[in-house]
């Protein structure tokens, strides 16, 4: 025991700096690269890095693989998933802003991943940037669709279905997400719900959003 | 002859079968709506006919999409018995009445983003190093693109160059002021007018222009835009100017030649 308490630290900052540090497209370390790194027992070292890394509300998050795949049956096994450290609770939109993503962009991504799930996992592309682009504009909804394409949160194969990509398997928890989605209700309805009061939204608002979403093709706007 | 036909036939049957399974497997049918007990009999029935590799090789390729399609179906059940199956038509419902500050509340409430560093590390460098010494140079490399002969460089004045739309002709402040101004100007004692009759011009385009200068003017808290009812107003304020007296609201107003032409008239 005395001999484990003076091993495991060392491996323990090993661990961190593996995972931290990216060195390559995609961030944390395989299970691979961490079995050469600290050895046989990476797993007792990565739950010792996940216990300490709690108080600073991150934690040590397992891949696999292809959590979502359909008939493929892939290479499961410790070989294939990769380690990461996420935020162990969530964000507040004010504290969402500092991550980089515009909350119009997060709305766009959380409608992409949640119609990609309702799919099996798998939708086509243009299918997608249609739903996004109710919310955000067309033009917006094709760049749109390209970052998160860049960014690893949506992957298209070879046949051109658009699928989830290893930054949404990282991050998201997909069930939350969906059971959040399905039990939501339209803006609207909270407010009367939570005030007891029928009263209908402003004509004006209505009609901002309307305008908002209808900003399609061959359509130049200013933002006033 | 019988014979033939009857081959043609199976052929046909099959090549149907196996475009149907490739539709299946790009989504774009239910992989119910495939009788797979149907399927198999079509298969059979032809399978002690076929004698050329091709005729083989085809109900091969009807067995494989088949058998996706069968494992498709296996997923589809898997994922329908877990809690992650919604139906995808409520959930495009859902997003369709959720505002996107409601979405993105319900998204940060499952997000957990990964956090990574980034930094220069020995063998990045290294690698980084080698490339740029093993890099042909400049002229190296253009001589592979047949770019044709070296054009020395030359000269541009300031007027040709705005000709270009490289440089603007005046300063964009200064376009600011005058666009003001002329707001100003038409709003006369009402102090107001009414958006459109600013903004709109015979030219599209330009019209475009000037309602992204307006824009900014609003922003900028140099012009003030007052919405009552169906129409909006253009409020011109004179200096000195705050930036917290500018909108802090994005209003999106849009721009087609139908409106600018329909407004014309």
């Amino acid at each position: 025991m005395k001999q484990e308490q003076s091993y495991y630290p060392e491996r323990v900052k090993r661990a961190a700096h593996l995972l931290f540090f990216k060195r390559g497209r995609v961030p944390g370390a395989r299970s691979w690269e961490l079995k050469t790194g600290l050895g046989k027992e990476y797993l007792k070292v990565l739950t010792q890095l996940d216990e300490s890394l709690k108080d600073l509300d991150l934690e040590v998050k397992k891949v696999e693989s292809q959590v979502l795949s359909d008939y493929k049956p892939g290479l499961d096994g410790e070989e294939e998933s990769r380690y990461f450290v996420r935020l162990k609770g969530t964000l507040t939109p004010r504290e969402a802003r500092m991550t980089g993503w515009r909350i119009d962009n997060l709305a766009a991504l959380a409608a992409c991943l949640s119609l990609i799930v309702s799919k099996q996992g798998k939708s086509e592309r243009k299918e997608l940037e249609e739903a996004i682009g109710q919310k955000v504009g067309r033009w917006r909804a094709l760049t749109l669709t390209d970052a998160f394409l860049r960014s690893g949160y949506i992957e298209e194969d070879e046949e051109g279905l658009v699928k989830l990509g290893w930054r949404t398997r990282a991050e998201l928890d997909l069930e939350s997400l969906m059971m959040l989605i399905a039990e939501s209700k339209p803006k609207g309805v909270i407010d009367q719900e939570s005030e007891g009061v029928t009263e209908a939204s402003r004509p004006e608002d209505v009609a901002g959003e309307v305008e908002a979403a209808e900003l399609g093709e061959d359509q130049a706007s200013t933002d006033a | 002859m019988a014979q033939r036909t009857s081959k043609a036939s199976g052929r046909k049957e099959l090549e149907e079968l196996i475009q149907t399974c490739n539709s299946i497997e790009s989504r774009q049918f239910n992989p119910f709506l495939l009788d797979v007990s149907e399927a198999l009999r079509i298969i059979r029935r032809h399978s002690e006919s076929w004698q050329t590799l091709q005729d083989n090789l085809l109900d091969m390729r009807a067995i494989t999409s088949l058998a996706r399609v069968v494992g498709l179906q296996s997923a589809n059940l898997r994922f329908q018995s877990s809690s992650l199956f919604v139906d995808p038509g409520m959930v495009k419902q859902k997003i369709g009445s959720m505002s996107r500050e409601q979405l993105a509340e319900l998204f940060l409430l499952s997000w957990h983003p990964v956090v990574e560093l980034e930094q220069l590390t020995d063998a990045s460098t290294k690698e980084a190093l080698d490339y740029w010494q093993q890099m042909l140079s400049f002229f190296e490399r253009r001589k592979r693109l047949a770019a044709g002969p070296f054009e020395t460089p030359g000269s541009m004045d300031s007027p040709e160059l705005a000709r270009m739309r490289v440089l603007e002709e005046k300063a964009f402040t200064k376009r600011l002021e005058e666009m003001r101004m002329e707001m100003k100007e038409k709003a006369g004692e009402e102090r107001r007018i009414e958006y459109w009759s600013f903004v709109r011009t015979s030219n599209f385009p330009q019209t475009v222009l000037r309602a992204q200068m307006v824009s900014f003017l609003i922003s900028y808290g140099m012009a003030a835009l007052d919405r009552k009812k169906e129409k909006m107003f253009l409020i011109p304020r004179d200096p000195p100017f705050a930036s917290r007296q500018g909108s802090p609201l994005s209003y999106p107003i849009p721009i087609t030649k139908e409106v600018v032409l329909s407004r014309a008239k």
